[in-house]
């Protein structure tokens, strides 16, 4: 039962995700709104959404606490998935497998960015103010997935062969039997309701960020120099 | 001090850059502040509905939801704030107001809890859990207060990680409220008289000749030069176009003068034309894009009437936005102008190239005694460049008062560039019924103002905008700060100026 319903939250995640990006790039982009100074080139843009996407530059900027915090979470989250990725494929590539050994620590990090991210909006009137349910929420249920994940780890190990086993059928349309243990249903329960909000949600605010004509439009009125001072491509204009 | 405080404004508190207090939210502190409503007549003159319709809900949502589907920054702000925060304490209103729906988030959110009622999947299912809400008379009227208690500054979007722009959703907001009866009386009277006479104030060619007319005889008083202040001159290379303020208004006719110093000392031939004697263009604040490119296009006609190879634009920050970063967009290519000129130019990167070159030269000393601060125009800084160089925007206006005034200091660098805060009266705002919230937003610039008149005994605030100039001359008397003189960049140029 669980395997199913895996299986269709993960196709449900990936065509809903993908139906909000093909929206957002089907919906014209009319004036320029380049937030100044802005890079003057395409590669420029690049390493301004770079910066933006691995550094968080914006948040620096604004507020340290909430910075330090989101990239403990993002950063300890990412090398989760990195370290999940042995469930899903047979032989993980060599590169990775280092990472395995930070599983600890990746997970201390994703707990103490949530918890103060969790905090500051509990107890900051202004956060509190522009907080719904389903803010609280989310990072309610990335905190109970990390638990039950470590909880897995450290109190009741399960059988991690057989639930690459059922996970890897899950995904390959072929379901296998998942191993016996409470904590496990719990941990994929979670992980199911995860996948079902993610493409309807504020999750897929990161690739949100590529969209954003602020960060992701050139300053093409200052590139007209290169133009103007005479390189091989002059204007085409009739 | 004894000066006349408004409530709320704390003036021997904190400054900012030194240390910063973010104020504790105050529910409802201006709720009951926004500007008059457009008249039925000014409303049918856009072919807008006169008064509220009738079915003003189901217009407003079909109107957002057509909004969302053709302006790509919209819907991705809409869909993409995760509520971070960070935003929270960007917005001078805010700080100044201490009202919860000055926070830029909670701006959009008056939107976007609508977006999310009526356009997004968990909306409909949940709107409890996510926030999404019912389009009502109270949330109409917020919507009209709140959109108005913004100027579009872009401040938020510095701090915001997601690159959301509060501007581009208050402008949706406005036109969908204009689109529903409730234009805002000061800026959609302005659009009707730009559109039908050529300039904001409604001022006729007639009056305007006699206008430059009377400042030639100033000038020539003044200094016993005859500047000229042409205006339809056919013989022109260059069309000014500057907002209409700069011709009547103080400071800003002074920062008129010192153009028509400048360009006289270079030998450019130049004019103003009665056809687009604006730069302002207010259909930017109102987020009407028809509006936008038919007040542009008469600048490109005028421009081609008098078949001049340049253009350039007067000290006017959001007319800077517009005409480096729409023009092209809206009425281009301008493709009849000089090759070596092809782009809208600023007063600014003009005088400095001039300088530059030694057509004109410049003396600090006869600003001498004058100590001068610098505040970036928010549209300038965040909303376009200059002179094609890396940072224009920021040095070309600061390498040009260093030149004309010995001593030029700098406010907290939390307050300048990209970071600066909006002077309290830009974005449609600097009409008299908006008085408590404008003089309430422009704290935290008089806060960092008044640090460095405490610091360096500023004498002269430097702006080239003329918004800022009117609003800011308006308000800092309210903080104490009355003896600070603002002024037009152009005019500490035209003094400097060795003619
Ligand atoms: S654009 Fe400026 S005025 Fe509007 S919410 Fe952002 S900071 Fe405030
Ligand atoms: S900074 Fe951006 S993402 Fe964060 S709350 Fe403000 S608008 Fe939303």
């Amino acid at each position: 039962m669980l395997g199913y319903l895996l299986t269709a939250a993960f196709v449900w995640a990936v065509a809903g995700s993908a139906y909000r990006l093909i929206v957002w790039a089907r919906t014209p982009s009319t004036l320029p709104m380049p937030l100044t100074p802005a890079p003057t080139s395409r590669v420029g843009v690049v390493g301004r959404l770079l910066l933006e996407l691995l550094t968080f530059r914006a948040l620096a900027r604004a507020d340290r606490t909430t910075w330090l915090a989101s990239l403990a979470f993002h950063y300890g989250l990412l090398l989760i998935l990195i370290m999940h990725l042995r469930f899903v494929w047979s032989q993980l590539p060599p590169s990775l497998v280092p990472f395995i050994g930070l599983s600890g620590w990746a997970t201390l990090m994703l707990i103490i960015g949530l918890s103060v991210l969790l905090i500051r909006r509990i107890v900051i009137d202004r956060l509190r103010y522009i907080s719904s349910p389903s803010d609280y929420l989310h990072i309610i249920l990335l905190l109970t997935l990390a638990a039950s994940g470590t909880a897995m780890k450290r109190l009741w190990p399960v059988d991690l062969y057989g639930v690459s086993q059922f996970l890897q059928g899950a995904l390959r349309f072929s379901w296998q039997p998942l191993p016996e243990s409470l904590v496990l249903v719990v941990h994929l329960s979670l992980v199911l309701l995860l996948l079902f909000v993610f493409p309807i949600s504020k999750l897929l605010h990161g690739i949100g960020i590529v969209f954003s004509p602020t960060l992701n439009q050139r300053d093409a009125v200052s590139a007209q120099t290169r133009v103007l001072s005479g390189s091989s491509h002059s204007k085409t204009r009739e | 001090m004894s000066t006349t405080e408004p409530d709320n404004v704390a003036l021997n508190g904190p400054v900012v850059g030194r240390y910063r207090v973010i104020p504790l939210i105050e529910k409802g502190a201006t709720a009951g502040m926004r500007p008059a409503v457009a008249s039925k007549d000014v409303q049918e003159a856009l072919a807008l509905p006169g008064t509220l319709v009738a079915d003003w809900q189901d217009k407003a949502i079909k109107r957002l939801g057509q909004l969302v589907k053709q302006r790509r920054g919209l819907r991705v702000f809409l869909d993409n704030c995760t509520k971070c925060g960070a935003c929270t304490d960007k917005c001078h209103y805010f700080l100044g107001t201490r009202d919860p729906k000055n926070m830029p988030v909670a701006r959009q959110d008056l939107i976007r809890s609508v977006y999310r009622r009526y356009f997004t999947l968990a909306g409909r299912l949940f709107p409890w859990l996510v926030g999404a809400r019912t389009l009502n008379k109270a949330l109409l009227q917020d919507w009209y207060t709140y959109f108005h208690q913004c100027s579009q500054c872009r401040r938020c979007t510095v701090f915001c990680p997601k690159g959301i722009d509060t501007s581009e959703v208050t402008m949706a907001g406005r036109e969908i409220l204009a689109s529903i009866g409730l234009g805002q009386q000061y800026s959609q009277e302005i659009i009707t008289k730009v559109k039908s006479i050529g300039n904001n104030l409604g001022m006729k060619p007639r009056a305007l000749a006699d206008v430059l007319e009377n400042l030639e005889e100033d000038i020539l008083d003044d200094t016993g030069v005859p500047v000229r202040l042409p205006l339809d001159d056919s013989r022109a290379d260059v069309l000014l176009v500057t907002p209409s303020a700069d011709f009547f208004a103080e400071p800003h006719v002074d920062g008129l003068i010192g153009y028509a110093k400048v360009l006289h000392q270079a030998g450019v031939r130049w004019t103003f034309s009665s056809q687009a004697s604006e730069a302002a263009n207010f259909a930017l604040f109102t987020g009407q894009h028809d509006h936008m490119r038919d007040i542009a296009l008469r600048i490109r006609n005028a421009a081609v009437d008098l078949a001049v190879s340049r253009i350039v634009i007067g000290e006017c920050g959001h007319a800077w936005r517009v005409a480096y970063s729409y023009l092209d967009a809206l009425v281009g290519p301008l493709d009849f102008l000089d090759p070596a000129h092809s782009r809208v130019e600023h007063i600014c990167e003009v005088t400095h190239q001039l300088l530059t070159q030694g057509r004109i030269t410049l003396d600090p000393q006869r600003n001498a005694g004058k100590v001068i601060t610098y505040h970036d125009s928010c549209n300038v800084a965040r909303g376009a460049s200059m002179g094609q160089r890396a940072g224009g925007q920021f040095r070309i206006p600061r390498e040009l008062l260093a030149a004309s005034v010995p001593r030029v200091v700098e406010m907290s660098a939390d307050t300048t560039k990209q970071k600066t805060f909006c002077c309290g009266g830009g974005g449609g705002l600097l009409t008299d019924d908006m008085m408590a919230v404008r003089i309430k937003g422009a704290l935290p610039r008089a806060q960092a103002l008044q640090s460095v008149v405490d610091s360096d005994e500023v004498t002269h605030l430097v702006a080239i905008c003329a918004i800022c100039k009117t609003q800011l001359s308006s308000v800092l008397p309210h903080y104490g700060l009355q003896h600070v003189q603002v002024t037009s960049l152009h005019h500490l140029v035209g003094d400097a100026l060795v003619l």
